[in-house]
């Protein structure tokens, strides 16, 4: 493809945001906008997915020089993981922005256009400097947009959100630029780029291990893993609605993409070195999280728990170091993305037709919304890990694979069955099916688009239980890809 | 020669440290200048000095500069204190703290 | 190929499930549809299915048989090739029969159980959905597709319990049915992965674990024999996981008869059977297997004999089958324990349907002691009804006598005359507890004599027949030889028959007397306590067989709450007090040096002055000294 399609991808939504402000138009002319931007840049991810070809390699790369006299260039790439990660923002986003169709400002989605654009960028990267731009530049719409359209203490959440996540990427830009120079000791010549910085040689142990420390705290503290997870709850309760969804959906697995496209190239034996500490710290906020969800009065808090608990478990799958545990961890991104995405999605719709948060407070929404509660059992059976969905396919891989890796591990993973089901089953009794004093007279059911919006999901949901190796076809080269050649490990 | 350089050169540190003393610990402002104009005054002394010790004349233009420049400071001090004491009517260098924390917005 | 038709056997109920789904929830939000499309529908699905798997079975009369289905791969991860694939051998097809006949006269029940229920079009969305599952659980031709099924039925009884679940006390006991499957499927996945692991080298389906699985050392097959045995037990509600099959009867009476008797709970037994080339190997564990059995088919028949919930009666009664079906596959009686399964498919349903018709005769009453005098008010019921005890207490000649026989003679000949006795004993209270609800329920007075008794509807009243029938002939595919029998069930399953058992044909005949001897004995009490019963009151009970001997209070105290008072303390002391803290405090520590810092600027013009001399007196000292 010539035309760059990458980066059509990243700047139409900033293009598309910044003509909305500058234009007199509504809220209504700012949405459709929105949604029409939103439409376009999934037909160009179908281009780019149709014509990826099935190798382990870079793909449809474009390089142009940025900061020559510092080796900084203007350089992107699309792999089968980042394939993936497109396809997931891509499909989301129309799906998130239908449901968030009525009575949200201008502001608002001048605000999700430029997350877009934010996280695309980090996607494509293959320069250092340029990941960490972007890396950076999709906090500040989200730092807008829940401290503006957020409820409760959002100005704090915010805050924190915002300053914890730099904070952590300040190391990380530390790294970035320690490698720079260490590149120039050796070669000579300035380059930030993906493939020259992984050619460093000359870098002591003890170096490798800050700079490692230095990634590793900024993608910890992105995903997040436990114990970095503290900003996580305020923050997805005040969000609203759609910053919650991308904040869970797909800028958490940001982070695990990022440790796979840079710290594994760039670190290859602290990767393996350190893998057991991660996989066992993985496990522990799977179990950690999934158990501090059972108690939480807030559906909203309970949700982020669940979901920091499967990102715990998406990291123990990318440090199994064997095919079965990073394909599961692939897939698991998927799952989640859409399921937990698909659970805030219509917990968003609850709060917004209620105004309610607490689990006490509701009830007896079966009766009045049997679609809503449909969706709802769907979504959540797949948190579960119900065979027949896209969860269950994940969560068995990533055991497989932690088995292969170490016995006891595998064993201590399998709690994953017992995890969500705990408080899952619970929680859909007491908010949805059970019939309690409360009034939920407001809740009305789906509308069209919304059925539109969350329908794919759920077919998409069981047709991956179902068949899931139709979806893994493109992204199998690329596994083996990263665990032969940059391992070193067998793949099987 | 040696001896008499360093009797002036202590000379000069002397009247430096009498002047600074001067400038933290005076709260008159006038006092404050005053101080100020020994310590540059201090400082000629040295470099006339050092003139007559070298063999050189370049010290001695230096300080010719400096008379100048002192010259020129004095303008711009005194009128600047001829103003704060129309604004303040005091010379107390420790009420002027408009521009503190604690004083302007907190 | 003709292969292909087996995939139909699990696909007709599953597309008839989803088609049943979506037009419920149009006749909810659109137009509405009559229950006679979803009658129709639903009841034909499982009896085509039933007639696809009879012409498969017919081909494999006399021969051995097998015939796979591979549909499509399911998961080809590098090395290991997952497909969904479907076998039919003879333990599979023989499941398969007994699971669509009696599952569709279930249906047929159903149709007028449920007939004045809004949902009805849900609730047979759901039993279709749970037929598919079951049959995708028994033709599976590898583990993980039959833990497809496995779960899948179990996502069937947890909406099927919690059916009425606008009462949360129905929603709990789906929760606990759900919840207790699980903590058993955990040992299920972990058996399932270390077997994949250790034995699935060349493939993952059944045919090629049985090739591969004695390469594996005995310890690490003790150690998968335990967890897949582990799911069982969940799963069938075995000691210690049975706590959820009680509360279970809070759904329908049909559900009860299909899943809670007939099938979902079997599917413990039949994975024992389906992985008989692993359990051969570990005898050890397969003891551990029968003990868990005996001592679960004690535990319950104790209970039942103080229950007075006519289905709760039920359910402990079947969890005390499922004790003697595990007695007989742990000992490696295979053959004989899946007999039994299909006995006690025949008359526990048959029991269930009775039981639901008597309680929709009273008006939803449920409590025995306020039933009585039945026999004429409902004759065919009552006659039913008698069938299926006389052949659930082992009365000749009645099914459950030979599958009984069947299983109490071979824990004898292995030697294991501890399980002998305990299945004995059970006999006995089995015989008791069953006759005490019927003479309660069927003889003596009305509780109230002048109610008036609700019409039972043919649906519900016509497969009770088909059933008794069943129950007095399923009996005869098993007479073993000694009686002139020519042990049809043993022949079929020749394959994995048991070694020839090492006792006579006389030790065989007096066992057998002893079954029919401890029977009567049962009766007997039963017959001097509660015949006649003239109750003027309802009696109360209380004590510890009463209370269950409080297994649920026990796994509250020390279990669910220790875990609900961690989650509390994970996400209030730890996360909040604890981590948070820190994080907080970092962030106030830089505020607070910045105040600090911000001290200095004081305006104080002598302060900034003094500070100046410091700064540079330490610079030029530095450069004057230290760098020359």
């Amino acid at each position: 493809m010539d035309f760059g399609i990458l980066s059509v991808i990243i700047f139409l939504p900033m293009f598309v945001a910044f003509s909305m402000l500058f234009l007199p138009l509504g809220a209504k002319g700012t949405r459709n906008a929105a949604f029409a931007t939103a439409i376009v840049i999934f037909l160009l991810t179908a281009i780019v997915y149709f014509n990826f070809e099935v190798t382990g390699y870079m793909q449809f790369r474009e390089h142009y020089t940025w900061i020559a006299s510092y080796g900084i260039n203007y350089s992107l790439g699309i792999d089968g993981l980042s394939l993936i990660i497109l396809m997931l923002i891509a499909g989301l986003i129309p799906t998130a922005y239908l449901w968030l169709w009525n009575g949200r400002t201008k502001g608002y989605w001048v605000s999700m256009l430029l997350i877009q654009t934010g996280i695309s960028g980090t996607l494509f990267s293959q320069d250092l400097v340029l990941f960490y731009f972007f890396w950076e530049a999709m906090l500040l719409p989200v730092f807008m947009i829940i401290g503006m359209f957020g409820t409760g203490n959002r100005v704090f959440s915010t805050i924190k959100i915002t300053v914890y996540t730099i904070m952590g990427s300040l190391f990380m830009l530390v790294s970035i630029l320690y490698m720079g120079v260490a590149f120039y000791n050796e070669f000579g010549s300035w380059s930030f780029a993906l493939n020259d910085i992984i050619q460093i040689t000359t870098l002591t142990r003890t170096e490798e291990l800050w700079l490692f420390a230095g990634f590793m705290l900024a993608f910890a503290i992105k995903i997040p893993l436990f114990p970095f997870h503290t900003w996580l709850l305020e923050t997805y309760s005040n969000s609203p609605t759609g910053g919650v969804f991308l904040l869970s959906s797909i800028m958490a697995k940001l982070g695990v993409y990022g440790i796979i496209r840079f710290v594994m190239p760039i670190f290859p034996e602290l990767y393996k070195e350190f893998a057991p500490f991660f996989v066992w710290l993985g496990i522990f906020g799977l179990l950690y999280f999934g158990i501090a969800a059972i108690m939480q009065v807030n559906i909203k808090k309970m949700f982020a728990y669940s979901s920091a608990s499967h990102l715990g478990f998406i990291v123990t799958g990318i440090f199994s170091l064997n095919v079965n545990g990073m394909t599961g961890a692939a897939f698991l991104i998927i799952a989640h993305a859409m399921a937990t995405g698909g659970l805030f999605l219509l917990v968003g719709k609850m709060e917004y037709d209620l105004g309610i948060k607490a689990i006490p407070a509701l009830g007896g929404i079966a009766k009045k919304a049997p679609i809503f509660t449909v969706f709802f059992a769907i979504m959540f059976l797949s948190i579960v890990g119900l065979p027949g969905t896209n969860g269950f396919v994940s969560e068995f891989l990533i055991i497989l694979g932690v088995f292969g890796f170490n016995h006891a591990a595998g064993i201590v993973s399998a709690l994953t069955v017992l995890v969500a089901a705990s408080f899952m089953f619970w929680l859909f009794q007491r908010a949805i099916l059970q019939e309690t004093n409360n009034d939920v007279s407001q809740m009305k059911d789906l509308s069209v688009k919304e059925i539109a919006g969350m329908l794919p999901l759920a077919v998409l949901i069981i047709a991956m239980g179902i068949y899931p190796d139709w979806f893994f076809y493109k992204i199998e080269p690329t596994i083996h890809h990263y665990l032969v050649d940059i391992l070193e490990i067998r793949t099987f | 020669m040696a001896d008499s350089i360093l009797s002036y050169i202590t000379l000069a540190m002397i009247l430096f440290s009498i002047g600074f003393l001067g400038v933290i610990s005076r709260k008159n402002i006038f006092i404050v200048y005053m101080s100020i104009e020994l310590m540059l005054n201090s400082v000629n002394l040295i470099f006339v000095s050092m003139g007559r010790y070298y063999e050189s004349i370049q010290p001695q233009v230096i300080a010719l500069m400096i008379i100048a420049i002192a010259a020129a400071e004095a303008a711009v001090f005194l009128s600047l204190i001829v103003v704060m004491y129309r604004r303040k009517r005091t010379l107390n260098s420790d009420l002027f703290t408009s521009l503190s924390q604690k004083d302007s917005n907190e | 190929m003709s292969n292909f038709l087996l995939a139909w056997i699990v696909l007709i109920p599953l597309l008839s499930a989803v088609s049943l789904g979506l037009m419920y929830l149009y006749s909810i939000k659109i137009s509405k549809i009559s229950n006679i499309v979803f009658t129709t529908i639903g009841i034909s699905a499982p009896f085509l299915s039933f007639f696809i798997g009879l012409s498969f079975f017919l081909q494999m009369i006399g021969n051995d048989e097998i015939f796979v289905y591979k549909a499509y791969t399911w998961l080809g991860v590098t090395g290991y090739d997952i497909d969904m694939g479907f076998m039919a051998d003879k333990l599979s097809i023989f499941m398969v029969l007994f699971i669509s006949f009696v599952g569709g006269l279930i249906h047929i029940y159903a149709s007028g159980y449920m007939r004045d229920d809004k949902g009805y079009g849900k609730f047979f969305f759901y039993f279709n959905l749970f037929v598919a599952s079951m049959l995708l659980l028994v033709l599976a031709d590898s583990p993980i597709i039959m833990f497809i099924g496995w779960e899948g039925v179990g996502l069937c009884s947890y909406f099927l319990i919690s059916y009425y679940y606008e009462d949360g006390a129905n929603i709990e006991a789906g929760n606990k049915a759900f919840i207790a499957n699980r903590v058993g499927d955990f040992g299920f996945i972990i058996g399932l992965i270390t077997i994949f692991y250790y034995a699935g080298a060349n493939g993952f389906d059944y045919i090629n674990l049985e090739a591969n699985i004695a390469s594996v050392s005995p310890t690490i097959l003790t150690f998968i024999g335990f967890s897949l045995f582990v799911g069982a037990i969940g799963k069938s509600a075995q000691i210690p996981l049975f706590v959820w099959l009680p509360d279970a009867m809070a759904g329908p009476t049909p559900v009860s008869a299909l899943i809670h008797a007939a099938t979902m709970v079997t599917a413990g037994v039949y994975m024992v059977a389906r992985f008989h080339f692993l359990y051969d190997l570990i005898p050890n564990v397969g003891l551990f297997i029968a003990y868990i059995g005996a001592f679960s088919a004690l535990f319950a028949a104790i209970i039942a004999t103080k229950q007075t919930d006519i289905k709760k009666i039920l359910a402990y009664s079947t969890m005390s089958q499922l004790g003697y079906m595990f007695i007989a596959v742990g000992l490696g009686g295979y053959s004989v324990g899946i007999f039994h399964v299909f006995t006690h498919a025949f008359f526990k349903a048959l029991l269930f349907m009775g039981a639901g018709a008597v309680i929709v005769a009273l008006h939803h009453e449920q409590n025995i002691f306020k039933m009585g005098g039945m026999k004429n008010k409902t004759p065919l019921v009552f006659f039913t009804m008698l069938i299926a005890t006389l052949a659930i207490t082992g009365i000749p000649p009645f099914a459950g006598f030979f599958s009984k026989d069947e299983i109490l003679l071979t824990a004898f000949s292995s030697g294991q005359y501890i399980l002998w006795i305990v299945g004995v004993v059970t006999a006995v209270l089995t015989a008791y507890y069953m006759f005490r609800m019927m003479f309660v329920v069927f003889f003596g007075k009305n509780y109230k004599e002048d109610r008036t008794i609700h019409f039972i509807p043919k649906s519900m009243t016509m497969p009770l027949v088909v059933l008794a029938i069943g129950s007095i002939l399923a009996g005869l595919i098993g007479i073993p030889e000694v009686l002139g029998g020519h042990n049809i069930v043993g022949e079929w399953f020749v394959n994995w028959k048991h070694d020839s058992l090492h006792v006579t044909h006389n030790t065989e005949l007096i066992l057998m007397g002893v079954n029919i001897l401890a029977a009567f004995i049962g009766i007997f009490i039963a017959y001097k306590k509660f015949y006649m019963y003239d109750m003027k009151e309802v009696p109360k009970f209380s004590g510890l067989v009463w209370n269950k001997f409080y297994i649920d209070e026990v796994y509250d105290t020390f279990i669910i709450q220790k875990i609900k008072q961690l989650s509390v303390f994970i996400s209030y002391k730890i996360d909040i007090n604890f981590i948070d803290k820190i994080v907080m405090g970092l962030s106030r520590s830089f505020i607070r040096t910045g105040q600090y810092v911000s001290r200095m600027q004081n305006a104080n013009t002598r302060f900034y002055a003094f500070t100046m001399l410091v700064g540079i007196s330490a610079i030029s000292t530095y450069l004057i000294i230290v760098i020359r």
